[in-house]
């Protein structure tokens, strides 16, 4: 019951960061098993929601940090992986791929941002970094982007 | 731009749905991990029940050991104490039938 209800975030949170699914699943069932060994430890739903996730992307980061870089053909392969059938999937694809480029500190910033909805406080907490950080992550990462798909238009054009 | 790109993000990284058996194998993984840390717990209680039990007895056959001690040393009080009243006892009986006029 518990397994269902988190699953869908631990699995994308997982994913996100790690790019395969195999390896996201591997880490999301560990950290199942981690949340079993210490559930008498959970105090509240809340609280259960803020452990899960900060158990698995400083999990993530860590696995990120030892792989030192992914290669950009693994990127190619699977940034479809989690593909939605709404908005343009060409650009989904695109922003994934751009995210994946990004450091393991930055991706984390960004999908808990955007994946999770969650606010630059929020993200500072769980990740054990000032507001400031967050923000600069944020603010550097957003105009990364921006300028690659900027631009990646102009060569189009 | 800004919010565009921000409202693109958003639905690019939206939380993807897990393989369907993805909670089964979790539990999977879970059970028998609880079984092991029941089985090891249960061990656990038997092996310091087992010591107390030990130690109970071997508590118990020392203190009866220190009483079978102290009753020997008593026994063997009370027999020298009667051996030197029965010794006594010969002296004065000697005394009185050596004594002059007797």
């Amino acid at each position: 019951m518990l397994v269902r209800a988190q699953q869908r975030a631990v699995y994308s949170l997982a994913l996100r960061m790690l790019v395969r699914s195999d390896v996201a699943e591997d880490l999301a069932h560990e950290v199942f098993m981690q949340l079993y060994a210490k559930l008498d430890s959970i105090e509240s739903s809340g609280h259960l929601v803020f452990w899960l996730r900060k158990v698995t992307t400083h999990r993530a980061i860590d696995q990120l940090r030892q792989r030192a870089r992914v290669e950009t053909s693994s990127l190619d392969e699977v940034a479809d992986v989690g593909a939605h059938d709404e908005g343009d999937p060409l650009w989904q694809q695109r922003l994934r791929q751009l995210v994946l480029q990004l450091s393991p500190d930055a991706r984390a910033v960004m999908t808990l941002r955007y994946q999770e909805d969650w606010d630059p406080t929020e993200i500072a907490a769980l990740l054990d970094m000032p507001v400031n950080s967050v923000k600069s992550h944020l603010k550097r990462s957003l105009d990364t982007l921006r300028q690659k798909l900027s631009g990646e238009t102009c060569t189009k054009s | 731009m800004h919010e565009e790109l921000e409202s693109r993000l958003r639905e690019a990284l939206r939380p993807t749905t897990p393989p369907p058996d993805f909670a089964a194998r979790v539990m999977a993984r879970v059970v028998p991990t609880q079984r092991r840390r029941a089985t090891a717990a249960w061990w656990l209680a038997a092996g310091l029940a087992a010591a107390v039990l030990i130690a109970v007895g071997v508590q118990s056959h020392l203190k009866q050991q220190r009483d079978i001690q102290a009753g020997m040393e008593a026994r063997r009080e009370v027999m020298q104490a009667l051996r030197v009243t029965n010794q006594k006892f010969d002296l004065a009986v000697r005394t009185v039938h050596e004594a002059p006029g007797v």
